[in-house]
């Protein structure tokens, strides 16, 4: 699943360590969001979500 | 990658290495009648013992490359422990067995030794699963061990076959413990690769 997750966190000048620590979650595990290698369950995309401030259908996009 | 990246995962290799390396050895000595059964596996578990380092080394590795988990190093700590426990169990158990008379249900009794130790494995992956806040690594775990269990029933029913019409030896049912673990660690290796 393609997302916005690597230039939402440039625009806040965030590592992939810094997110991984506000979601209390691994770094791989934002990598591998990042790179969409894995598609996060609905509560993490929540979670994600309310960290940028913004809909999960502007971070996350369909895939086709 | 930086220099302790690097380090980490180069002490793990080579700890995973010295304990193959160990395990195959020991195998060598045991099948070559270098030292002779049942006592004499008992030079079993010093190869194991090559599992703490390695252990440690991967928990460094982990922190380093951003893996590291509470849940995953309570998992090691418990399997290890489990893992020692049965192949003290399985020793004791077989030694016992071959140079005494036991009764059977005495034989039974035995039988529990390895036994409650690889329920003991069984119990650590489940608390892990449970305790796993991190959902991808929860994944991951979970993709390794269902490929484990693939590879168990896979070689379990092509070797049954080959026993039933005599083109292989019988290997006893218990066999079945380290063949998953080592299917576990075909799956994380694939898991690994896939980086998915």
């Amino acid at each position: 699943m393609k997302n916005r997750l690597k230039v939402l966190r440039a625009e806040r000048d965030w590592s992939q360590g810094d997110l991984a620590e506000r979601l209390q979650v691994s770094r791989q595990s934002v990598n591998a969001i990042e790179t969409g290698k894995y598609a996060p369950s609905l509560p993490l995309a929540f979670r994600i979500a309310d960290l940028f401030g913004l809909p999960i259908e502007d971070i996350f996009v369909r895939d086709g | 990658m930086d220099t302790t990246t690097v380090s980490a995962k180069r002490t793990t290799s080579f700890w995973a290495l010295t304990f193959v390396g160990g395990m195959f050895g020991t195998g060598l000595l045991l099948f070559t009648d270098f030292v002779r059964p049942p006592w004499g596996m008992a030079i079993m578990i010093l190869p194991m013992l090559l599992l703490i380092p390695m252990v440690r080394a991967s928990e460094r590795m982990r922190s380093a490359t951003g893996c590291a988990s509470p849940a995953l190093t309570r998992y090691n700590r418990r399997m290890l422990a489990a893992s020692f426990a049965y192949v003290v169990g399985f020793l004791i158990a077989v030694a016992l067995f071959k140079e005494q008379a036991v009764s059977k249900p005495a034989a039974a009794l035995l039988s529990l030794l390895p036994t409650l130790p690889a329920l003991g494995m069984i119990w650590a992956m489940t608390r892990y699963v449970i305790e796993e806040s991190d959902e991808y690594l929860r994944a991951r775990t979970v993709n390794a061990a269902l490929t484990a269990t693939g590879l168990l029933l896979a070689i379990a029913t092509f070797w049954g076959f080959l026993t039933t019409f005599d083109v292989a030896p019988h290997v006893p049912a218990w066999a079945a413990v380290p063949v998953w673990a080592a299917g576990l660690g075909v799956g994380q290796l694939v898991e690994k690769v896939r980086g998915a």
